[in-house]
C-alpha cells in the first residue's frame, strides 16, 4: 500500500475491503467478529450483559418500582398475583373513588359502609377512616369521616346491599368480590383502601414474607452485588499486582516469602477463609469486600509472577539492558505492560467469583447485615418457604447465576481471543 | 595502519554455575578491538562467543558471573565500575544488536518510544522533542521512514527490525556496537544489505563494531580481523586476509575447510573428527588437540599461549611456539 492511500481513506472502497490499519476503534471492534467468530459473539454478548447489570447497579431506584425494604402488599404473593386487600365497592356510577370522598361536614349525617361481620377489612374500614379523618382536622377543611359502619353477614348480603343502594359504598377483601362479582355487573371494585401502591397487576416476581416486592429488592441487590465484585476485585489486583511484579522481578528471599505467604493463603478453601475473616469483623459490606478480596490476592500473584518470570527472560527485556535501560524503566516500560493483558482476563472471572463468594458469606449471615438488599440474603430468607413460596429462592438465584455467567463468559471469551496459550496451561 | 585500541580486553573469564559445577564459557580470554574496526569473532555454537559478547557489557546475570579480568574501554576498566555507571556506558558507549530480531523489541511499545526512551534515559536534559527529532534524523539516515516510526514492532519485517536495533545502538553514538549473531535469522538478500549498512555506518559514524557469528561468510564479507574461539579459548586472531589464505592454527583449518562451496563436490567437503568438548570437562593443555590432525604429545599436557605467527595474525598452537617441554616431550 502506497503512502498516499494511508493518508487519504478511500471513503468509497467496499466494506469488505476496509484496512483495518485506518479503520475507526469501534469499526475495528466490530470487524473482528469476522475472524474471531464464536468467541466475538461469546464476549459480545456477555459484555453487553455485563454493561446491562452496571446499568442495573448504578440506577436501581429508576428501575425497581418499589424501595428494597418498603412493605408493598401481603406478604407471600405469587408473580402476578392479585393482592388480596380491603377495595371500595360501588355501583358503577357512582362517584365515589376513595373513603375520602365519603367525608361530609361536621353536622351532617354520616355516610353508611357496608362492611362484613368480623371481617378484618372491617377492622381496616375503621382504622383508614381515623387516620383520614385525623388528616382533615389537621387540615381544617370543615369536613370529617366518621362513617357508620352498616354490618352484614355474608358478601352476597353485602353486595345485594350496594347494588340496590341501600348502602352507597361497601368494602370488601378483593378475592370476596371477585367470587362474585359475574352476578353483579353494575358493581365496581374501586382501589384499596389500606395501601396506595398495591397495583391491580400485582407484583411481577411476587412478594416475600414481610410483603416487600421480590423484584425490586432484585434490582436493589444488583448493586450490592456489582459493588462487592468490582471492590474487592480491584484490591485484589491493586495489591497482588505489585507484589507480583516486584516478586518475579527481584526474586530471592523477599520472592520466597512473600511466595510462601501467598501459598498458604492460596491453600485454604475460599469460603471458609472468607467466612473466618468476616466472622471476625462482623456483617459489614465493607469487611465482606475486605474478606474477598484478602481471599483473591493470591490469585493475582500468582498470574503476575508467572508472567513476570516469563516476560523477564525475553530478549527484549536484555536488549532494554544493553541500551542501558533503570531497573524502574524495565519494570515499568517493558514488562508490566507485557504482563497486563492476562490480568485484564482474569480480573473479569474474578469479579464473577467474588460475586458468588460475596452471595455465599450472606446466604450464611456472615456478609451484609440485614438491612441490605443483597440476593444472598433473600436466598437465605427465602429457603425458609421454600415448598410454599418458590418464587422467593428462584428469582435471585437467576440473578446470580446469570450475572456470575456473564462475567466469566466475557472473561473467557476475551482470553480466547487475546490470550490462547494461557488457556492451555 | 597501526589502529589504536578502543577495547583491549584481558584475562577475561567468566563462569556460568550449573548443579554440574562452574562451566567456564569464556575462559581467561585476551584480545583487542581497534577504534574503527569490524572484528569479527567466530567459532562454533557454545563455544562461548555470545557469553563473551554479553560479558563486555557486565550484562550476564545469575547464574553466570565474571571470574576475573580487565574490560578497558577507552581507557577506563569496565570492572571496576559501579551498576549505576555501568548503565551509562551500555546504550551510551556500547551498543548491542540481539541475534533475533523478531523478539528483541518491546511489542507494546512504538518505535519512536524505543528511540526517545533511549536517548531520555541517558540524557536526562534533552527534551521529548528533541529526542523525537534526533531519532526521526537518526532513523532517516538508517533508511527507516518516518511514518513508520509510530509502528509497532510486529507490524515491522526483520530487516527493518534489526535496522531498528542498530539506530537504537546509534542514538547515543555508540562508539562501540557489538552485533550478536544479527543476520542469522534474515534471509541472504536482507542480510547483504544489512551488511552494506553495516559497513556505511562505520564510515559515517567510525563505529567500532564486534561481529559475533557463526558464518564464516559473513565475516569474509565484512570483516577487518576475525578472531576464532573454540571451546571457551580464544585460538587464533588476525586480519581477515592473512587468516583466510593462510590459516595457522589446525582448528581454524578445519573451520574454514568445512565451509560449504559451490565449486567443491559433496566428498571434498571437509568434516571435522569428534565433537566440541564438555566445558564441564574440558580436556587438558590445548583443548583442541583430541580432535587436532596434527597432535603432539605436549598438546594433551600445556596450554599453548597466544603467540605470534604472522604479520598481524596470533595463534595459539604448539605448532609455533617453542617450549622446553616440546622437544622433551618429543624425544620419549
Amino acid at each position: 500500500m502506497s503512502s498516499t492511500e494511508e493518508k487519504t481513506p478511500n471513503s468509497k472502497s467496499e466494506s469488505w475491503k476496509i484496512d483495518l490499519q485506518q479503520a475507526g476503534f469501534v469499526r475495528r471492534l466490530f470487524q473482528a467478529r469476522k475472524w474471531y467468530g464464536a468467541d466475538w459473539w461469546f464476549v459480545a454478548i456477555s459484555t453487553a450483559m455485563v454493561m446491562g447489570f452496571i446499568f442495573v447497579a448504578l440506577f436501581p431506584g429508576m428501575l425497581a418500582p418499589y424501595n428494597f425494604d418498603q412493605i408493598v402488599g401481603t406478604s407471600f404473593l405469587a408473580p402476578g398475583e392479585y393482592p388480596d386487600l380491603p377495595v371500595l365497592i360501588t355501583r358503577s356510577d357512582s362517584t365515589i373513588k376513595t373513603l375520602r370522598d365519603l367525608a361530609g361536614p361536621d353536622n351532617t349525617e354520616p355516610s353508611k359502609v357496608g362492611v362484613i361481620q368480623g371481617s378484618p377489612s372491617a377492622v381496616a374500614v375503621n382504622e383508614q377512616s381515623q387516620q383520614v379523618d385525623a388528616q382533615l382536622v389537621s387540615e381544617n377543611s370543615g369536613l370529617r369521616l366518621r362513617p357508620r359502619l352498616q354490618r352484614f353477614v355474608t358478601a352476597k348480603e353485602l353486595l345485594d346491599a350496594v347494588n340496590s343502594g341501600q348502602v352507597p359504598v361497601g368494602v370488601t377483601n378483593l378475592s370476596e368480590f371477585n367470587l362474585l362479582a359475574a352476578d353483579y355487573p353494575n358493581l365496581h371494585s374501586g382501589s384499596s383502601i389500606t395501601s396506595e401502591t398495591a397495583t391491580a397487576g400485582g407484583f411481577a416476581l411476587g412478594t416475600n414474607d414481610v410483603g416487600q416486592d421480590v423484584f425490586s429488592r432484585l434490582i436493589w441487590g444488583t448493586r450490592v452485588a456489582i459493588i462487592v465484585g468490582f471492590s474487592s476485585s480491584i484490591i485484589s489486583l491493586l495489591l497482588g499486582l505489585p507484589l507480583g511484579l516486584l516478586a518475579g522481578y527481584f526474586g530471592g528471599t523477599f520472592d520466597r516469602l512473600l511466595s510462601l505467604v501467598m501459598d498458604s493463603l492460596y491453600a485454604f478453601p475460599g469460603l471458609i477463609l472468607a467466612i473466618a475473616i468476616t466472622a471476625v469483623l462482623g456483617p459489614s459490606i465493607y469487611n465482606v469486600i475486605v474478606a474477598i478480596a484478602v481471599l483473591y490476592i493470591p490469585t493475582y500473584y500468582r498470574i503476575v509472577r508467572g508472567q513476570t518470570l516469563q516476560v523477564k527472560e525475553e530478549v527484549y527485556i536484555e536488549a532494554a539492558r544493553s541500551i542501558g535501560a533503570k531497573r524502574s524503566e524495565i519494570l515499568w516500560k517493558y514488562i508490566y505492560p507485557n504482563v497486563i493483558p492476562s490480568i485484564a482476563i482474569i480480573f473479569s472471572v474474578n469479579v464473577a467469583d467474588a460475586i458468588l463468594t460475596g452471595a455465599g458469606l450472606s446466604f450464611l449471615g456472615l456478609g451484609m447485615p440485614p438491612t441490605i438488599a443483597d440476593w444472598g440474603i433473600d436466598l437465605a430468607r427465602g429457603q425458609r418457604f421454600i415448598q410454599s413460596a418458590w418464587w422467593l429462592i428462584t428469582f435471585p438465584g437467576i440473578a446470580i447465576m446469570v450475572v456470575v455467567l456473564a462475567f466469566t463468559m466475557m472473561g473467557e471469551g476475551l482470553m480466547e481471543i487475546f490470550n490462547p496459550k494461557l488457556r492451555e496451561r | 595502519m597501526p589502529a589504536e585500541s578502543l577495547f583491549s580486553i584481558r584475562d577475561f573469564s567468566v563462569e556460568y554455575h550449573t548443579r554440574g559445577g562452574d562451566v567456564r564459557a569464556v575462559d581467561d580470554v585476551s584480545f583487542e578491538i581497534r577504534r574503527g574496526e569490524i572484528l569479527g569473532l567466530v567459532g562454533e555454537s557454545a563455544c562461548g562467543k555470545s557469553t563473551l559478547g554479553k560479558g563486555l557489557m557486565r550484562l550476564h546475570r545469575v547464574p553466570a558471573r565474571i571470574t576475573g579480568g580487565e574490560l578497558l574501554f577507552d581507557g577506563r576498566d569496565l570492572m571496576t565500575l559501579d551498576e549505576d555507571e555501568m548503565r551509562m556506558v551500555r546504550g551510551g558507549e556500547i551498543g548491542m544488536v540481539f541475534q533475533d530480531p523478531m523478539t528483541s523489541l518491546n511489542p507494546v511499545q512504538r518505535i519512536i518510544e524505543h528511540l526517545t526512551e533511549t536517548i531520555l534515559s541517558h540524557e536526562s536534559k534533552t527534551t521529548e522533542e528533541e529526542a523525537k527529532k534526533r531519532a526521526g534524523e537518526l532513523a532517516e539516515k538508517l533508511g527507516i521512514r518516518a511514518e513508520r516510526l509510530k509502528e509497532y514492532p510486529h507490524q515491522m519485517s526483520g530487516g527493518m527490525r534489526q535496522r531498528v536495533m542498530i539506530s537504537l545502538a546509534l542514538a547515543l553514538r555508540a562508539k562501540l556496537v557489538i552485533a550478536d549473531e544479527p543476520t542469522t535469522s534474515l534471509d541472504v538478500i536482507v542480510e547483504a544489505k544489512f551488511l552494506d549498512l553495516l559497513r556505511e555506518l562505520r564510515q559515517e559514524f567510525g563505529l567500532t563494531i564486534l561481529l559475533i557469528t557463526h558464518n564464516i561468510g559473513v565475516v569474509a564479507e565484512v570483516a577487518d580481523r576475525v578472531a576464532v574461539m573454540y571451546a571457551a579459548r580464544m585460538v587464533e586472531i588476525g586480519d581477515v586476509r592473512s587468516i583466510f589464505a593462510d590459516p595457522k592454527h589446525p582448528y581454524t583449518r578445519g573451520l574454514l575447510r568445512s565451509v560449504p562451496n559451490i565449486q567443491l563436490n559433496d566428498a571434498e567437503l571437509y568434516k571435522m573428527e569428534g565433537a566440541p568438548p564438555s566445558l564441564l570437562h574440558p580436556p587438558t593443555g590445548c583443548r583442541f588437540h583430541p580432535r587436532c590432525p596434527s597432535v603432539m604429545p605436549i598438546c594433551g599436557e600445556v596450554n599453548p599461549p597466544m603467540g605470534t605467527v604472522g604479520k598481524d595474525q596470533q595463534a595459539a598452537c604448539w605448532l609455533y611456539l617453542e617450549h622446553p617441554q616440546k622437544a622433551e616431550v618429543k624425544h620419549d
